[in-house]
């Protein structure tokens, strides 16, 4: 079966982004991107191409929602399924950003140590779908 | 007193002086008239003897001029003639006093009146002080018949919901019923704890209804007191919101704490030596530990607000259990501990209305703690009873069960038997309350038991359900 090799992530915490950066790269042993915002997000992803997106909720500037719509507008990255990563999950929430069109959730704190097998799934039924 | 005669006059007037009252004089019905709408005076002596005066029509006009204040009207006739005090009493007199008069009969008759004046206006008084404490109150206040007519509302019902631009409160509303008013017939008003209402500039206010019903001569009244839940639905959103930015500020330093232990004990950052990863594997479960008090307060904020929301339906309970017992089962194999359900397939047919989400999460919870206090190689045993009325569920371990001190504090906050705490999984101490609110919730109790059969140690935890209300054989067969 075929693997998730490149993910981009965006998010504003740089610890966060550091850890996230070291479980998919070292741990999960995939290609990744990651940027502090949204508009970093959009200014390199046509380059990048990422087969998913792990995107924070809340950021500074362009929200994940927004982040969400504005790389939807974008012709590569119709199908790419854009996982969410939030520290609130409230019911309410969740289903609001399935609304958005977000294909899958992954609540912090999250384990570093399976991060990039957790988002396999989520690459699988996206490409199921698409 | 009234007289169009100045001697009949003189003669009443010494009369009341000397009997140590006021007294003054109108020789005419206006004069009369015009004193009593100046003077309000307590008691009115008519002479009847007064050809220009019509003391019929006299009396029911003095009696037209003040309302609120109780007028006594005595009329002086000439004789004591049984046909003329029937008349002066049906014409609205108070009493008759014949001539000639008597001193000593005059002064009784006006202590007497005295005597009830102080009663009138005592009772006035306490009629006033009832309308303003219940006009003061902070909540819409409506009387209704058993038709839904509004008897009488209060000021803030008037603010509220009084569409005629200038009402006075005092006045009984008479502008018709409860639909008109707040657009609910009786019955809906009746039945509800919380509903929409039309306010008088047309907008919707969420009230809370407290309904009393209360019985009179004339028949059933019900008294409606209206709260306004505007104030509590803003601190509730304001709450909400709240909870959600504790609960992201709290999370998102410690899911840099527990990826980096995570990592590190993981061997992303290379291989530890092995005290080190001792010292990461303490930090890592404290920090789970952290992050469970975490749910668990912000679990407990929303169960105990309103407006927590339990997605009830009728269900089997033995699909719930069986779900339970299995989730529990690598916990409980990892302590080397077993399992064991009584009664579910014999009873799990029963249905009642559950949250199966939160009755997993109790279930689960004492299956924990059950697991938890057991010595390896024993049995935890979960049994399910019903009765006509209720259901049981019982989660019964062989630990070293509960010290009766402790016992009463079990399902308080942060109320964790450190004696018992033996190692597995770090507890917030918040388990066993969330699990009595979410049980309470559904309408049941909780409670916990030392386990009475032999070998006797372990303790037993019940939870008690109330059956669903069977309505009745009409709407199964429909």
């Amino acid at each position: 079966m075929k693997k998730l090799t490149r993910v981009m992530c965006v998010e504003d915490d740089p610890d966060i982004r550091l850890l996230i950066e070291m479980s998919l790269a070292i741990v999960g042993q995939l290609d990744v991107l990651c940027c502090a915002s949204g508009s970093q997000a959009l200014a390199s992803v046509t380059a990048f191409a990422p087969e998913l997106v792990l995107l924070d909720v809340m950021m500074p500037g362009l929200s994940g929602p927004e982040t969400l719509c504005a790389l939807r507008q974008l012709p590569a990255m119709q199908g790419v399924p854009v996982v969410f990563m939030t520290a609130k999950a409230m019911p309410a929430e969740v289903e609001q950003l399935l609304l958005h069109g977000a294909t899958g959730l992954i609540v912090k704190p999250f384990d570093p140590m399976t991060l990039a097998r957790d988002l396999q799934p989520f690459w699988e039924h996206g490409r199921g779908s698409s | 007193m009234v007289s169009d005669s100045a001697a009949s006059l003189a003669t009443l007037r010494a009369l009341v002086l000397a009997a140590g009252y006021m007294a003054n004089t109108a020789a005419s019905a206006s004069a009369a008239l015009a004193h009593v709408q100046a003077q309000e005076p307590d008691l009115v002596l008519l002479d009847l003897r007064s050809p220009e005066l019509d003391s019929c029509e006299l009396t029911r006009r003095l009696r037209l001029l003040h309302e609120d204040h109780l007028l006594q009207v005595i009329v002086v006739g000439a004789t004591h003639d049984d046909e003329q005090v029937i008349h002066a009493l049906r014409s609205g007199a108070d009493d008759y006093l014949a001539r000639p008069l008597s001193a000593t009969l005059l002064a009784a008759k006006l202590h007497h009146s005295a005597g009830r004046q102080r009663l009138q206006s005592r009772l006035a008084r306490l009629a006033q002080r009832q309308l303003d404490i219940i006009d003061n109150i902070a909540d819409a206040v409506i009387t209704l018949d058993v038709n839904g007519h509004v008897e009488d509302m209060n000021a803030m019902a008037h603010a509220l919901f009084d569409t005629r631009p200038t009402s006075h409160h005092a006045l009984p509303w008479s502008g018709g019923d409860c639909l008109s008013l707040l657009g609910l017939p009786l019955a809906e008003l009746l039945s509800r704890r919380e509903c929409q209402l039309r306010r008088a500039d047309g907008s919707w206010l969420s009230v809370d209804i407290s309904c009393q019903e209360w019985r009179e001569l004339s028949g059933m009244f019900y008294t409606l007191v209206l709260r306004d839940l505007t104030e509590k639905r803003a601190n509730e959103q304001r709450q909400n919101e709240f909870l959600a930015t504790v609960s992201h500020e709290l999370r998102t330093p410690l899911t840099s704490v527990l990826g980096s232990l995570g990592l590190l004990a993981g061997g992303a950052a290379g291989r530890l030596p092995a005290a080190a990863m001792q010292l990461a594997a303490v930090a890592q479960r404290n920090g789970k530990r952290l992050s469970r008090l975490i749910d668990d307060l912000l679990d407990i904020t929303k169960i105990r607000s309103d407006q927590f929301v339990q997605h009830q339906r009728e269900q089997a309970v033995g699909p719930l259990l069986q779900e339970a017992l299995l989730a529990s089962q690598a916990y409980a194999g990892s302590l080397g501990v077993q399992l064991e359900a009584e009664g579910v397939e014999a009873h799990g047919g029963t249905e009642l209305r559950l949250d199966a989400d939160r009755f997993l999460q109790v279930m689960a919870n004492l299956l924990s703690n059950a697991i938890k206090h057991s010595p390896a190689g024993e049995v935890v045993k979960l049994r399910l009873a019903v009765t006509s009325a209720v259901l049981r569920v019982s989660v019964i371990d062989r630990g070293p069960g509960i010290e009766p001190a402790f016992r009463s504090q079990l399902f308080n906050q942060f109320s964790k038997n450190e004696a018992g705490d033996l190692g597995g999984q770090p507890s917030s101490g918040l388990g066993l309350y969330i699990s009595r609110l979410l049980v309470e919730r559904m309408g049941g109790q909780i409670d916990a038991d030392p386990v009475a059969e032999p070998p006797s140690h372990g303790a037993s935890f019940t939870v008690t359900l109330p059956l669903a209300f069977q309505p009745t054989m009409n709407r199964s067969a429909a």
